[in-house]
């Protein structure tokens, strides 16, 4: 049966002229996982909120919606809130009370279900995604992941037929983000419940969804099994961005046309183990065998892509060394960090310096002290032992005013907390921005509300602030948090020519993707320490998970390589064919 | 004490306001004495264990507002001294006292009620009376630490680009008063996220339940018939006239007179319930394990 | 139940009900009639008067999106709180009723005192502190034009809220503490308590003046972006 089918679907928002979504027809059948994919602006989330009636924007719709073959619009209020779960990017505003178990009977309440239902439902909910211990804790204890996961259930306990998710793990961290998602695929599984979700982060999501659909400026440029639709976007750059790494280096080597994938190669197939061959595997059962599915989706695929496809006589590719100053721009030397006087160390006998001129990222899980130790160099923290040197001036003798004065500045994790004023002009006003101090044009953003720009957009109007008063040292916090891939790729160019014109950038990320494309040099913090530091390259060859995806792909086979591109001119130095 | 905080919200919020209402309006010296000693107790044993710091200022209100009434009334017979011609009389100090008795009495009283009405259970009150406005002081309470929490980030972020200064007063006026507006931004604009999470899951689709954690017992029952029974008997002594006293011009009324005396053992044994009901819990529970 | 239809006369009984008939009732208990209940008979008022504009608020059907921005300027204003000093609780308020009407104002001040309770004690005090705080925001609602004219409008209302609240606070204060009412005793009442009012009505002034401007913006923007009307 057919969950939803949506029929020539149009839509202009009622404050523009053009068109958010030209002519999209798909459907979802039920039990099915779909992945709604595409850049920023592509109008997935505009799509996604078109089947929340509740939450459709203001516009003129054209076309057809049918929800179990009705007209959307002809359910009641309660069917369709109950029916059609929706779970949104921000887990922190979506919760609406202040403890856990209100927050869960909250969807119930509304709906009219008797007191005596509710509490059996909200305790099975509970069970089921293992909340039970934070029952009765108030929603502002809990971590990011937890709340995400308590909104999940939150919808989950209205029992509705299809779960809708807009971007859900933009703003956690990954390991969060991979629960997060093998609940929703574990869901899936156990209920038949019907998921349409969409991601930045495709990683988790594409090995687990059974069909995609691809989005592209308000069209659909493709939609159907997974593995096929993924090798049909290769074409168009801007969705493929978003893919896993190894998406991306199957897309690559095909657009370079220079080889061809063996033919008895076939990705759905598992390892090789021990020399037999193990049964035919099929990420899901659909019934029909897979005769184009040759693109590798995950890690443990694309490994056997590239060792069962091309040689490794070139282990590995030339170093590119940069000439570094050896001038040092920040240096901790054993600091230490308490936030109470009771609470062990935030930050324990830190030792770390960074050069002038060289992007400098520090990695980390949550809670790990990353976040701390910016806190401690940009001066807002006040470590109580230990030093800090800036510019090989102690931290402490820079006074009142002078450390923020052309020397240091922050960009903080939320980049919203910067934002004061009603237009980018006057936020920009504000820090006395000039246009040649970034790489980066705010003109046709000038009369906008900061809140209306995207994602990126306003990352890179926070940095304009944070660039303002001209410092030297730049410390950036999370600062791919919530960004798609095209932002992302963008902001790290926009870094690194902000390095090349002498600034010293020290970032701390979870975005090990992103650490890799920027990075010069990286540093490992775990509980308040740092564990090992180096050279970008040599950083990630010594980690075993944490590293690229493309690195653990290649590992034994190929030495050194972070990036999808070094993947590709590695396997174009060795040539294709592979008997 | 665990043994009050077990019963239905508004068990317990009809035996505070019993119990701090009968103070409130009765003016009998030896009934607000026994309420000011029994609301000493009945808070201590609530936070058995934690510091009160404020003890010391409730006991510097006490003796104010037991002086005050002197300075301002001077009616009353019995003169104790003169001041710029103005007679400071027994009566009038006793006024103040008793009443300073009833204020303190009460404060206690209302702390005690603080203690054992945590939020979720006084919006629980709240909801019996408007749901919806239960519910958005629900949603409050969950902003509030997280602004609270914004609010430090918004400092700190605009500290580490230097816009926000606390070198002088008006310096730090203006960096607070910037913060404030950002953090009104981010939180409005974030605010609507909230309200479509809300129709999102069906707010507005039609009557609404009210679920909560807390259902009215038996026991319940029983506990707040034995709080009013009391109650009333003191209500119903207090209109026959047995409690009344009478401060001006002397004092007059009889405090030990039969009716009052029924009065002050109502008033006694209903300050004594929590206590009791506790030591009957603890009671029952070693009969239980020695049992086993 | 009668709905009035013509929405002057139930606005001006939304403001006589607060406003006149309730502290006129007040004023006879205390001036006429010979009891010593006056206490009791306010209290009782003052709850009711609370209970029944809450009561009235539950009836009423409340877009979502308004409800929301209640509850975050709730939030905000008791987040004020704990800035040093002067503090925006009252300027938030009146913003409220300016912005968002009247009976959004009264809940912003009713709710804000309830809630700032819970950190600085709950009470007998606190129904009048929400009928004042939440008077100050209905009256706010009903001169939203004249408030919205220029600093001077503004200006002499955050002064007048500012002495309003020590007014009713003080006649409270005596009645709770002496019974019946006495001149002698609310004028020295509001004189040590004259050093917070001025302090109050000085950082109405200041907050109100400094925030109407940027947060009215955003209120209207909010407002008019997600059609909350």
């Amino acid at each position: 049966m057919e969950i939803f089918k949506v029929k020539d679907l149009n839509f202009t928002y009622a404050t523009a002229k053009e068109p958010a979504l030209k002519d999209i027809s798909f459907e979802v059948n039920a039990g099915e996982f779909v992945t709604v994919c595409g850049a920023t602006g592509s109008g997935k989330s505009t799509l996604l909120r078109l089947l929340k009636r509740e939450l459709a924007p203001v516009g003129d719709v054209s076309g057809r919606i049918l929800f179990e073959g009705r007209d959307l619009q002809g359910l009641t209020a309660r069917e369709s809130a109950g029916k059609i779960g929706f779970v949104m990017q921000n887990p922190e505003q979506q919760i609406v009370t202040d403890k856990v178990w209100h927050e869960l009977a909250f969807g119930l309440e509304n709906l009219g279900v008797e007191s005596e239902v509710i509490r059996r439902r909200v305790a099975e909910m509970a069970s089921y995604f293992g909340i039970e211990s934070w029952f009765e804790k108030s929603v502002t204890e809990l971590s990011g992941g937890q709340k995400q996961l308590l909104n999940l259930a939150s919808v989950m306990v209205m029992q509705p037929e299809v779960l809708l998710l807009d971007e859900p793990t933009a703003q956690l961290d990954p390991i969060a983000a991979a629960d997060f998602i093998s609940t929703v695929s574990k869901l899936n599984r156990d209920t038949g419940l019907s998921v349409v979700i969409t991601e930045h982060r495709l990683e988790n999501v594409i090995p687990v969804s059974d069909r995609l659909l691809a989005l592209d400026r308000g069209e659909v440029i493709a939609f159907g099994e997974t593995r096929e639709t993924v090798e049909k976007i290769s074409e168009n750059e801007r969705v493929l961005y978003g893919m896993p790494a190894a998406v991306r280096l199957f897309a690559g080597l095909k657009a370079s046309g220079n080889f061809k994938v063996s033919e008895n190669f076939n990705a759905t197939e598992k390892l090789k183990v021990n020399g037999t061959l193990k049964e035919t595997w099929n990420p899901k059962e659909t019934g029909n065998p897979k005769e184009t599915g040759n693109c590798p989706l995950d890690v443990c695929e694309g490994r056997r892509f590239i060792e069962e496809n091309f040689k490794n006589e070139v282990k590995s590719l030339p170093k590119t060394e940069r000439i570094r100053d050896r001038e040092k721009a920040l240096e901790f030397k054993e600091v230490c960090f308490r936030y109470e006087k009771d609470l062990p160390d935030a930050v324990r006998s830190m030792s770390f310096e960074v050069r002038k001129g060289e992007i400098f990222c520090m990695l980390g899980g949550n809670g790990s002290g990353k976040t701390t130790t910016l806190s401690l160099a940009a001066g807002i923290c006040k470590a109580w032992a230990g030093e800090i040197r800036i510019f090989g001036k102690k931290l402490k003798e820079y006074k009142a005013g002078t450390l923020y004065n052309e020397c240091v500045a922050m960009l903080p994790q939320d980049v919203q907390t910067l934002f004061i004023a009603d237009t980018v002009k006057e936020e920009l006003k504000e820090v006395r921005f000039e246009p040649e101090m970034l790489p980066f044009d705010f003109k046709p953003l000038t009369d906008r509300h900061p809140y209306d720009l995207s994602g990126g957009e306003q990352q890179m109007l926070g940095l304009a602030k944070a660039i303002a008063a001209r410092p030297k040292l730049l410390l950036l916090d999370e600062p791919t948090k919530g960004l798609d891939a095209c932002a992302k790729k963008e902001f790290a160019s926009v870094l690194r020519s902000l390095r090349d014109s002498g600034l010293t950038i020290l970032l701390v990320t979870h975005d090990v993707e992103f650490a890799a494309a920027v990075a010069d040099r990286c540093a490992l913090v775990f509980r308040g320490e740092v564990t090992s530091e180096g050279e970008s390259h040599e950083f990630f060859a010594g980690n075993n998970f944490y590293t690229t995806a493309i690195n653990r792909m290649t590992r034994g086979f190929y030495d050194g390589i972070l990036r999808v591109r070094e993947a590709e001119e590695i396997i174009r130095l060795n040539g294709c064919d592979k008997e | 004490m665990t043994a009050l905080s077990e019963y239905n919200p508004i068990v317990i919020a009809i035996y505070f306001l019993s119990v701090a209402g009968l103070a409130m309006f009765i003016m009998n010296p030896v009934l607000l004495f026994v309420s000011f000693f029994g609301s000493l107790l009945v808070f201590y044993t609530l936070n058995r264990g934690k510091k009160d710091r404020s003890k010391g200022m409730f006991l510097l209100l006490f003796l104010l507002l037991g002086l005050l009434n002197p300075i301002f009334h001077h009616n009353g017979t019995t003169v104790l001294f003169v001041v710029n011609d103005n007679p400071i009389t027994t009566e009038a100090l006793a006024y103040g006292f008793t009443s300073a008795t009833m204020v303190v009495s009460v404060i206690y009283w209302f702390r005690g009620f603080s203690t054992l009405m945590t939020s979720d259970k006084l919006l629980y009150v709240f909801g019996k009376i408007s749901p919806k406005f239960s519910l958005m002081l629900s949603m409050a309470l969950r902003y509030i630490p997280l602004f609270a929490n914004k609010f430090r980030q918004i400092k700190a972020a605009r500290k580490a680009l230097g816009l926000y200064r606390q070198d002088n007063i008006p310096d730090t006026l203006k960096s607070n008063l910037k913060a404030f507006v950002a953090l009104g931004g981010w939180s409005l604009e974030n605010g609507i996220v909230t309200a479509d999470s809300m129709e999102a899951r069906g707010y507005g689709s039609g009557r609404r339940s009210f679920f909560s954690r807390y259902s009215f017992k038996k026991k319940d029952l029983i506990a707040v018939t034995v709080t009013l029974l009391p109650v009333l008997a003191v209500i119903g002594i207090k209109l026959s006239g047995s409690l009344d006293f009478v401060f001006y011009p002397e004092m007059s009324g009889k405090l030990l007179n039969k009716g009052a005396l029924w009065a002050y053992a109502c008033y006694t044994g209903l300050m004594m319930l929590p206590l009791i009901s506790d030591a009957a819990e603890r009671e029952k529970w070693k009969s239980l394990r020695s049992k086993i | 139940m009668v709905v009035i239809k013509n929405s002057t006369i139930r606005n001006m009984i939304k403001i006589l009900v607060p406003f006149v008939l309730i502290p006129a009732a007040v004023a006879v208990g205390v001036f006429v009639f010979d009891d010593k209940s006056y206490a009791f008979v306010s209290l009782v008022v003052a709850l009711l008067s609370v209970v029944l504009f809450i009561a009235g608020f539950e009836m009423r059907r409340t877009g979502t999106g308004r409800m929301a921005l209640v509850a975050v300027l709730v939030a905000l204003t008791v987040t004020g709180r704990f800035i040093p000093y002067i503090k925006p609780v009252v300027a938030l308020i009146v913003i409220t009723g300016m912005y968002l009407g009247g009976e959004a104002g009264f809940l912003v001040g009713a709710m804000a005192a309830v809630i700032s309770n819970f950190y600085f004690g709950q009470g007998p005090w606190t129904p009048f502190q929400m009928l004042s705080w939440g008077m100050i925001g209905l009256l706010a609602g009903f001169l939203s034009k004249l408030l919205k004219k220029g600093p001077v409008p503004a200006a002499i209302y955050g002064i007048f809220s500012g002495v309003f609240f020590s007014m009713v606070m003080d006649v409270w204060t005596v009645l709770w503490y002496n019974k019946t009412f006495d001149v002698g005793m609310y004028i020295a009442a509001m004189g040590t308590a004259a050093p917070y009012t001025v302090l109050y009505a000085v950082s109405n002034v200041l907050w109100l003046l400094l925030l109407k401007k940027p947060l009215g913006s955003k209120l209207e923007r909010i407002t008019l972006k997600y059609r909350l009307f």
